[in-house]
């Protein structure tokens, strides 16, 4: 492994200022378990590694009127222990729960995961679903981008070198809505998603869908939303029919590749079974009587 | 007897385990010698190439470095069964683990740094990567020559498999069903907790002493002094000496080549020189286990009665050969002996390729036949249109048998396993009352239970002492690799000797103290160094009841031990007659002429070596066993899980039923592992998923509902009817499994591990054939 520094500073500023000093030579490093794996692996090669562990105020869930605030450097084990999370944004707690195991989620941050731009990334799918935008700052300002326009490719974002992500900012999700997440994985602990899938739904009265978000994970390169296959399922009602064919154009809006982990007729037609599955989990957390 | 048992039979809990959860344990990570270095070695580049060059030069300049090595600038050692592989390469690479060159530093960031720094030319040879390719005549050649530079005309290995018993041809027309079908195993490995690491340092004499995390020290002592003689060093000595070692599984059955590097480096710059393995070089640089194409058919009568089992195997040896290029050898004990069969034909052959060389693994074989052979019977029972746990008991191995490779069964609680296995999964109701997507399924299993004659020897050599105070060292070449015997070893000598377990210590891991043990292998470690500390102890007792018999003036035949204390027999409450052990050793060593209790022995158990056709009484008792699984299949994603999952074993007698149900619990995540999960994958002759993340060992999330069931058959030869149980557990767990997902909803996957996506496609194969 490379040698390096390690940077522990203590406020934002700081973090600007050696952002800035030492540029595309420094990597910011949170909770470390997708950095250190880089470095280990040699597919990094940083002189410095910038450590927000000492910077205060990174790590929150703020409940507010109708939005939910999550820091950053929020541990995905706070957000697992957090009620709002796991009352509010049931699809986020899907994914936390069953990230890498305990010892990981006491270190590793939602932030991190987003930032490092996984496709396999598991709250990004949850995120995409729940509208959540992403709040980075420099030290010339701040700027939200919606994290549907948050990742460009595999480990790049629209962040640009002087920014870091400071926190997710999700709109609460209105009565009569449910959401969940499907992690499909070869074992129960310490694995990555073969596919992910995250929905909400928010339901009309008359139980017909009012608007449908559909979140998959390794599914293309990054991330990514159905759109197509949520402006079906706006305005129709969950039969059977339905939902199967959600998960025909889903399946054909992805674009999964063949890979050691799984391969790309399998991961395809995994979307059709879980868009199914995970949207019936979603309707039934709407709670419609 | 039962009732009479004091330390035997009890649940005692490791006598390593508090040491080891605590951290405590020293293991090769945590050991470092005064002006030690640090070790690193270069891989080769390509699967298969010629070497044109290897230019040193940097790294020979980077501060820090101590000594680059390579096949230029080396003594030739050759090692593997058949002295196939050099350890530096300088010819050819054969493989991309390949050993080009190593590096000793005086950290091992340096080193690492040195690596980058040596520059190798390659001519890129074009690779053989499929087995079926490389048995061709005109396959490419990966070795030109053998060990004793005779050329070589293909790439098979010169090790012919072949069994016959009985007449196949004939059992074959007098068949009323006959099934035949081939199945695929692939790579799997170890995934050993402790990476693989050692630490060599030569004295002023040239003598080695080597730390050692190898589970055959005394043939690994055999292997480095053979090496001492090709680096110029006839006559000097190895010392081997074992760390704690964070498991084998069969990993350490071999000396590697890491090991010699170190001794190389460490000759060379005269310091002692580690070399850890990273987690990576564990998965890609340690052999695994052996895959293989099996063929296989078997015949039975209307009644069920098996004629004949007639198998033919392709084994993907790897570059270079391993003690587990003789898996074939074990391979024979299922094939020949698993339920009786009269007729038996079986050929294997092993070929080179440029994947990754294997090795032997927990099973040595045992697993990939036996997935081969209870696939077939289940095949077979349909074919009959008998009911597949009918067809095993009609077929069930008894006591007195001799079977067609002349093993002779002596106890045998096969029928008891299989109908505890049948009970515990409800399994006449599971299958007249089959619920959607469930399914039942069993397999069961032969092994070595008493030891296994592969080598000159089987025997275990093993000193007993007794101290002033009552405490007794045994010193035993057995090697502690997880499986538990420092405990049993424990609690038999505390059994025979009445004092308690925890009086006893064990000394071992030292070549140079402990006497002969042929290694942990075979299952074989409880059975033989039982059986030598209850011949050892009894030695002893008698030593201590003849004192004691003076000292009362009584016939010691009348004395006996129990709770440390010597008692009359007669009158087991007369106190005037009693003395603490204790007391009665320092009254022995302090008197006039005093004397020390000591006593050895060695102990070869009483088996054959297979002759020349394979045949021979390989074990002197043999384990048996039946694993039973009820599974769901999840049809749309094509996920199993397993319901219930009974693992009956007869394990002859339970010394520690504790440490048995650890045996039976670790080897049936192991063998679901095989089942389902696990698969180092290559391509083009690389390992792709060098990581517990790609690599998918079950984790304790993913819950397997695993009961044991302990059959007791009290072995004549086993020590207070013990037989081995260190392998047997993970060996019938991927057919039982197979054979339930059929069950359930109708698909025979006959490759292993059994995935999800080939679940699906056969489900959609099924569905296309209506």
């Amino acid at each position: 492994m490379k040698k390096f520094d390690y940077l522990k500073p203590t406020s934002l500023d700081e973090v600007f200022s050696l952002m800035e000093k030492f540029g595309s030579n420094a990597k910011l490093i949170a909770g470390g378990t997708d950095v250190m794996v880089l470095l280990k692996r040699k597919r990094i090669f940083p002189d410095v590694l910038i450590s927000l562990r000492s910077v205060p105020n990174m790590a929150y869930i703020k409940d507010e009127k109708d939005k939910i605030r999550i820091g950053s450097m929020t541990t995905h084990r706070e957000l697992e222990t957090s009620t709002v999370i796991k009352e509010k944004l049931t699809a986020l707690y899907d994914a936390v729960i069953n990230l890498g195991s305990v010892q990981i989620r006491n270190v590793a941050t939602i932030g991190g995961n987003i930032a490092n731009a996984a496709p396999s990334a598991d709250t990004a799918c949850p995120l995409l679903v729940l509208d959540a935008s992403c709040l980075l700052i420099s030290s010339k300002g701040e700027r939200e981008v919606e994290l549907k326009d948050f990742f460009i490719a595999p480990g790049e974002t629209v962040m640009k070198q002087d920014e870091i992500l400071k926190e997710f900012i999700i709109p609460k999700p209105s009565k009569l809505s449910g959401s969940a997440y499907w992690k499909l994985s070869r074992r129960k602990a310490m694995d990555l998603p073969i596919l992910g899938v995250a929905i909400s739904l928010a339901m009309n009265e008359d139980k017909s869908i009012k608007k449908a978000r559909i979140g998959l994970g390794v599914a293309a390169p990054t991330p990514i939303r159905a759109f197509k296959a949520e402006e079906f399922l706006t305005g129709k009602f969950l039969t059977d029919e339905v939902l199967a064919e959600a998960g025909n154009i889903a399946s054909k809006e992805a674009s999964p590749r063949d890979s050691i982990r799984g391969e790309a007729w399998y991961r395809r037609e995994m979307i059709r079974v879980l868009t199914k599955r995970v949207a019936t989990i979603s309707f039934k957390r709407a709670n419609i009587v | 007897m039962e009732s009479q048992l004091k330390s035997v039979g009890k649940r005692v809990p490791k006598v390593d385990a508090r040491e080891k959860v605590t951290g405590r344990a020293i293991y090769i990570h945590d050991l470092k010698l005064p002006g030690m270095l640090y070790g690193k070695i270069l891989y080769s580049k390509y699967p298969h190439a010629r070497i044109l060059n290897i230019d040193t030069s940097k790294a020979e300049k980077l501060p820090g470095v101590r000594a680059v090595i390579t096949g230029f600038n080396t003594p030739e050692i050759r090692i593997g069964f058949m002295k196939d592989q050099p350890v530096l390469k300088k010819d050819k690479v054969r493989q991309y683990r390949d050993e080009v060159a190593a590096v000793a530093a005086i950290d091992p960031d340096i080193a690492e740094e040195a690596l980058d720094l040596i520059k190798v030319d390659y001519e890129p040879l074009p690779g053989l990567f499929d087995p079926e390719e490389a048995v061709k005549e005109d396959a490419i050649l990966i070795h030109e020559y053998d060990a004793k530079g005779k050329p070589l005309k293909n790439n098979i290995l010169k090790l012919p498999w072949r069994l016959i018993a009985g007449d196949v041809e004939q059992a074959k027309k007098e068949s009323d069903f006959i099934v035949e079908d081939s199945f695929r195993v692939t790579w799997v490995t170890h995934c050993c907790m402790g990476t693989s690491g050692c630490i060599a340092l030569f004295d002023l004499d040239n003598n080695l002493t080597i730390y050692s995390i190898t589970q055959i020290p005394f043939l690994a002592q055999n292997d480095f002094n053979a090496a001492l003689k090709a680096m110029g060093l006839k006559g000097k000595n190895t010392r081997v000496i074992n760390t704690v070692i964070g498991g084998g599984f069969g990993s350490k059955l071999d000396t590697h080549v890491y090991e010699y590097i170190a001794i190389l480096l460490a000759y060379r710059t005269r310091k002692p020189v580690k070399i850890l393995f990273t987690r990576e070089e564990e998965f890609f640089a340690q052999p695994p286990r052996q895959p293989a194409i099996i063929k296989i058919s078997q015949g039975c009568k209307k009644d069920g009665n098996l004629t004949f089992r007639e198998v033919d195997m392709l084994l993907d040896n790897g570059a270079y050969t391993s003690w587990g290029a003789t898996t074939p050898s074990v391979m024979m004990v299922p094939i020949s002996s698993l339920y009786k069969v009269p007729n038996i034909k079986y050929t294997a052959r092993s070929v080179y390729t440029n994947n990754i060389y294997a090795q032997a693994m927990r099973g040595y074989g045992n697993p990939q036949a036996t997935f081969a052979v209870e696939s077939s019977m289940d095949i077979l029972a349909e074919a009959a249109g008998i009911d597949p746990m009918e067809f095993r008991l009609i077929n069930v191995n008894l006591p007195g048998e001799i079977t067609p490779q002349n093993f002779k069964v002596t106890t045998c609680g096969l029928k008891e396993c299989i109908e505890s296995v049948g009970e515990g999964l409800n399994w006449k109701d599971a299958k007249k009352n089959k619920k959607k997507k469930r399914g039942v399924g069993m397999s069961s299993l032969i092994h070595v239970g008493g030891g296994a004659r592969v080598y000159k020897s089987d025997g275990h050599g093993m000193i007993m002492k007794v101290d002033d105070f009552g405490k007794i060292s045994v010193i035993t070449g057995a090697v502690e690799i997880g499986q538990g015997s420092e405990t049993v070893i424990s609690q038999v000598a505390a059994e025979v000797l009445g004092v308690f377990p925890e009086d006893i210590q064990i000394i071992k891991g030292d070549t140079s103290i402990c006497p002969w043990d042929v290694g942990t292998h075979a299952s074989r470690q409880a059975f033989v160094s039982c059986n030598a500390a209850i011949m050892v102890a009894n030695k002893i007792k008698k030593e201590i009841l003849d004192i004691a018999g003076k000292y009362f003036n009584v016939d010691p035949e009348n004395l006996d031990i129990k709770n440390r204390v010597i008692y009359l027999k007669d009158e087991p409450e007369n106190s005037e007659k009693q003395m603490p052990l204790d007391k009665l050793l320092r009254r022995a060593h302090f008197s006039k002429h005093g004397t020390m209790i000591m006593a050895e022995t060695f102990y070869d158990p009483p088996n054959e070596m297979l002759n020349q056709e394979f045949k021979g009484n390989l074990s002197c008792t043999y384990a048996y066993g039946t694993t039973g699984v009820e599974v769901e299949v999840d049809t749309e994603t094509g996920h199993v899980e397993i319901k219930k999952y009974f693992a009956a074993h007869d394990v002859g007698r339970a010394l520690n039923p504790m440490l048995l149900e650890g045996q039976i619990y670790g080897a049936a995540v192991m063998g679901t592992g095989y089942a389902l999960t696990e698969q180092l994958i290559l391509k083009q002759g690389k390992v792709m998923n060098d990581n517990f993340l790609d690599y998918k060992i079950l984790t304790a999330k993913d819950k397997i509902p695993i009961v044991p069931i302990l059959v007791e058959t009290i072995d004549e030869l086993g020590p207070l009817g013990a037989k081995g149980i260190g392998e047997p557990a993970c060996v019938p767990t991927a057919p039982a499994i197979a054979n339930a997902i059929h069950d359930a909803i109708g698909v025979r996957i006959k490759d292993l591990p059994i995935t999800p996506e080939k679940i699906l496609k056969a489900l959609k194969e099924k569905e296309k054939k209506g």
